[in-house]
């Protein structure tokens, strides 16, 4: 069953069309990787599932509701949680301030300080809790975000590109961190381009170019895809 | 609940700020026995603005919001006070006039509050549209000279300003000198606590994290709108409050306490004390009305040259604030010396800065 | 029929006048650095000032406005380099470093030269069409309008300091990288600012009352049409300007000067809200 349903969806800016008449199904339960070359659109796509921007056409729908028009506060009440490309985190907040600004609303006092410590230990944010966001290394401050989209304990979670910037080592943890919260049910939708990454986690693969889906299907099917490679993996195979 | 007065959004903790609280309580409650009924009036009189200070700290400190309107609110409620005192007659009317005149200045802050921050205003903007909002309303109320500008029985009067509303009146008793001085004691007590729990409850959680980074709170969940709203309704309730006491302890109120320079004042009290900081702002914003009305019985213009010099040398010298600088160098220096038996009372003060807002 | 037309004219470049004069300098220097300038009323105050002193020492009005002009001109620069200078960084703080110099000014002149000073009062001239008067200074003030939007056309469209000054505004880091002085574009960028609230300041001295703090009448104007216009002086704050006179003159028509001042705030309000993806989009981007 689809949990994010993306429908004849577009987006101009001005004369330019980043996204066109796209359609996307993410089904409940899965790990499903939106890749594409730079400038396919899909952190414009992205943006939209996440409500940042309103598409010029088409409709999307999570859990069979339509939200094309709500704020994405309103989607993250429904249930979804999002990490941006950018570590974005509360810099001048100290680490646990944050994780507690996502969790309050779900639990509160022993339960919550029990939750926070959990994620701290998970994140391996637990000896600088009491740092400012803002003096984490980059790859703590996206783990560090990373921790802050799980509090919401998520049916769906949204990363754009969550490995940027981070060591191949910190990668494949987080790679390891996602499969494991899917294992518990968690459906997760990545935006990526490291295709090491992609093998590691992916059950179900898009493929946007220019705009427009290329390719979709198992992970299986995109790596032998020839024309995926030529458009794409070709290009990427070398690192 | 009580646990909420200290927190992470708040400076000073432990037994030795709670007994420097007491302290200063106790001295400030046995004050009017060794002064004369003068000065406890002009004690009274600097007390009044102290509201107006910690709100604009909340919405600028706290929330990000710096609004360049205080003294909108201040004059609506002050008129607001004036014109329902007059109109219900007095006695212990005043006191739901004064109740009534607080929610108006919220109502008010509420409607242009919407506009602003439901239209995306942030930023430098939000400063100029909530000065345009004073300025206009200074203006309109000089222009109201003439008979035909009357509420009720109670005449707008322009440049001369509104006369004649009773005090605070409980009965037949007005509240005036030292008993004015007393209220004005426990309301700062009061506002003073409430703010600390506000700002460091999940409420402040969130208002601090909007004005960290909106988007990353909407990410959230949380309408960010909301509490932005919120924290502008109350900063300018705090604003009404001062100028319904003030046209209580003066029996009069003119628009010039509304336009400049009179918009720019509370700007420079927490500035200069410490907008991150509510103590600092309370201890800040005192000891600046002290000194200002001080200098004032000579000089007024020399004293606004002074204050607009303190606000260029804030900004150039402490962005941060003096008065929070010096307590937070005063606090290094006392958990220094005491580092095994207390916790760092002020340690986490350097977060509280963001020059970028 | 034709008079009443003018008439409706009049009162609609008096506005605009007023609006673009006074908001010009404002807005050229929130476009290029994304700074308002809070002592902008100062400045305008300064023009009027130095005009008045002139026109007493006997100098002819004209020349008297234009070294008004470059004084408040030059008196930028001077206050870029020692203060605005060290705040593009912190946009906020550059509004209240600036409010403290116009405390400091206003405050000073009032100690200094006191509220009284006497006024040179407006150039006579005056022509009736059908049955109307009209002065001929106001339609010298529109001129003047009209001049001032024509000049900073050619000054940003056509001149290299123009095209230099406008790549600053759009990437500031890349222009600087590309060999623009960014520092000295900045200061010059000041400089017209404040030399046209000079401008503004020397054009309205002989209508009105010379104190120190008259500069709070222009204020309230200047900012809501940079508020509504944005950035951009010419795409921005003449269209701004226009759309703020016709509310301004019907109003002022109809109810008087203070409801049109209201009048134009609320509008201001309403539209901030209704075009929250057309201009104040473009607000809040620059704004923070």
């Amino acid at each position: 069953m689809a949990l994010v349903e993306v429908k004849g969806v577009s987006k101009h800016f001005g004369g330019l069309t980043a996204v066109s008449k796209v359609d996307l199904a993410v089904n409940a339960g899965e790990v499903h990787c939106l890749i594409g070359p730079n400038g396919a659109g899909k952190s414009t796509l992205f943006k939209l599932i996440v409500g940042l921007y309103p598409p010029s056409q088409g409709s999307i729908l999570f859990d069979t509701v339509d939200i094309t028009a709500e704020r994405p506060y309103a989607r993250v009440q429904r249930g979804m949680s999002i990490k941006m490309q950018a570590p974005s985190v509360f810099k001048e907040l100290p680490v646990r301030q944050n994780i507690r600004i996502a969790l309050q609303e779900r639990l509160s006092g022993a339960e919550r300080i029990a939750e926070e410590d959990r994620l701290l230990t998970l994140l391996n944010l637990g000896p600088d809790s009491e740092k400012l966001a803002g003096a984490l290394s980059h790859g703590q401050q996206q783990w560090l975000e990373i921790g802050m989209a799980l509090a919401l304990k998520p049916q769906l979670l949204l990363l754009d590109e969550p490995t940027a910037g981070m060591s191949p080592d910190e990668t494949f943890k987080t790679g390891e961190l996602i499969k494991s919260f899917n294992a518990e049910g968690m459906t997760v939708l990545v935006v990526e381009h490291d295709m090491a990454f992609v093998r590691q986690v992916a059950q179900r693969v898009t493929v946007l170019h220019l705009g427009k889906i290329f390719a979709r299907g198992d992970l299986k099917g995109i790596l032998q895809d020839e024309k995926v490679a030529q458009i794409y993996l070709g290009k990427t195979h070398a690192h | 609940m009580l646990k909420l007065l200290e927190g992470p959004q708040t400076l000073g903790r432990g037994k030795v700020f709670w007994s420097s609280f007491l302290v200063v309580l106790a001295g400030a409650l046995t004050y009017p026995l060794f002064a004369d009924s003068y000065d406890v009036g002009n004690f009274a009189y600097f007390l009044i603005w102290i509201f107006m200070a910690l709100g604009l700290c909340l919405m600028w400190g706290y929330g990000g919001m710096l609004s360049f309107g205080q003294t909108l609110f201040f004059g609506i409620a002050g008129y607001g006070y004036g014109v329902l005192a007059i109109n219900m007659g007095g006695g212990t009317a005043t006191i739901v006039a004064l109740m009534l005149s607080v929610v108006l200045a919220m109502v008010a802050a509420g409607i242009l509050g919407y506009f602003m921050i439901w239209g995306g205003i942030s930023g430098i903007f939000f400063g100029i549209v909530t000065l345009s909002a004073t300025l206009v309303l200074a203006f309109f109320l000089g222009q109201t000279a003439g008979p035909e500008w009357h509420i009720g029985s109670a005449r707008l009067n322009g440049f001369n300003g509104m006369k004649g509303m009773d005090p605070l009146t409980v009965g037949d008793f007005f509240i005036e000198g030292s008993t004015l001085y007393y209220v004005m004691i426990a309301l700062i007590v009061i506002v003073y606590l409430a703010l600390r729990m506000l700002v460091n409850s999940g409420i402040g959680n969130v208002i601090v994290a909007t004005r960290e980074n909106p988007q990353r709170a909407e990410m959230l969940g949380y309408d960010v709108r909301k509490y932005q709203l919120l924290t502008f309704v109350i900063g300018s309730g705090l604003a009404g409050l001062s100028g319904a006491l003030y046209t209580s302890w003066g029996q009069f109120i003119t628009p010039s306490s509304i336009g400049l320079p009179a918009a720019a004042m509370p700007i420079i009290w927490v500035a200069f004390s410490g907008r991150s900081d509510l103590t600092a702002t309370l201890v800040g914003s005192f000891l600046l009305l002290f000194g200002f009305q001080t200098i004032t019985v000579y000089s007024q213009q020399a004293a606004l040259v002074l204050m607009g010099a303190l606000l260029l040398a804030t900004v150039m010298l402490a962005p941060q604030g003096f008065v929070l600088g010096i307590g937070k160098f005063a606090a290094d220096w006392w958990s220094g010396h005491r580092r095994r038996e207390e916790s760092p009372v002020m340690a986490e003060a350097g977060r509280l800065q963001s020059e970028e807002t | 029929m034709s008079a009443e037309v003018f008439s409706v004219f009049y009162q609609f470049a008096d506005v605009f006048a007023f609006l673009i004069l006074s908001a010009a300098g404002l807005a050229i220097v929130f476009g290029m650095m994304g700074v308002i300038n809070m002592a902008h009323g100062e400045f305008i105050m300064c023009g009027a000032y130095v005009t008045v002193g002139l026109v007493n020492l006997g100098v002819p009005l004209a020349i008297a406005q234009i070294l008004a002009a470059l004084t408040a001109g030059l008196i930028g620069v001077l206050v870029e380099f020692l203060v605005v200078r060290r705040f593009y960084k912190r946009p906020l703080d550059s509004l209240l470093a600036t409010w403290g110099l116009s405390l400091i000014v206003t405050q000073s002149m009032l100690l200094i030269v006191g509220s009284a000073v006497r006024g040179i009062g407006t150039p006579e001239g005056s022509f009736a069409i059908g049955g109307y008067t009209f002065s001929t200074y106001r339609l010298v003030l529109f001129a003047c309008a009209v001049a001032v939007l024509a000049g900073l056309y050619i000054i940003f469209m056509k001149t290299r300091f123009g095209v230099i000054s406008r790549a600053t505004m759009q990437n500031a880091a890349m222009a600087k990288a590309l060999g623009a002085r960014t520092g000295r574009i900045y200061a010059i960028s000041f400089g017209i600012g404040t030399g046209l609230a000079g401008l503004c300041g020397a054009l309205y001295a002989p209508t009105m009352t010379l104190i120190p703090t008259m500069g709070a009448t222009f204020v309230v104007e200047s900012f809501v049409t940079v508020v509504i216009g944005g950035a951009n002086v010419l795409l921005g704050t003449a269209p701004a300007a226009v759309l703020l006179a016709i509310i301004r003159m019907a109003l002022n028509a109809s109810y008087g000067q203070i409801i049109g001042q209201i009048g134009m705030l609320v509008a201001v309000i309403l539209i901030i809200r209704v075009l929250p993806e057309g201009l104040s989009s473009v607000l809040v981007r620059r704004g923070r």
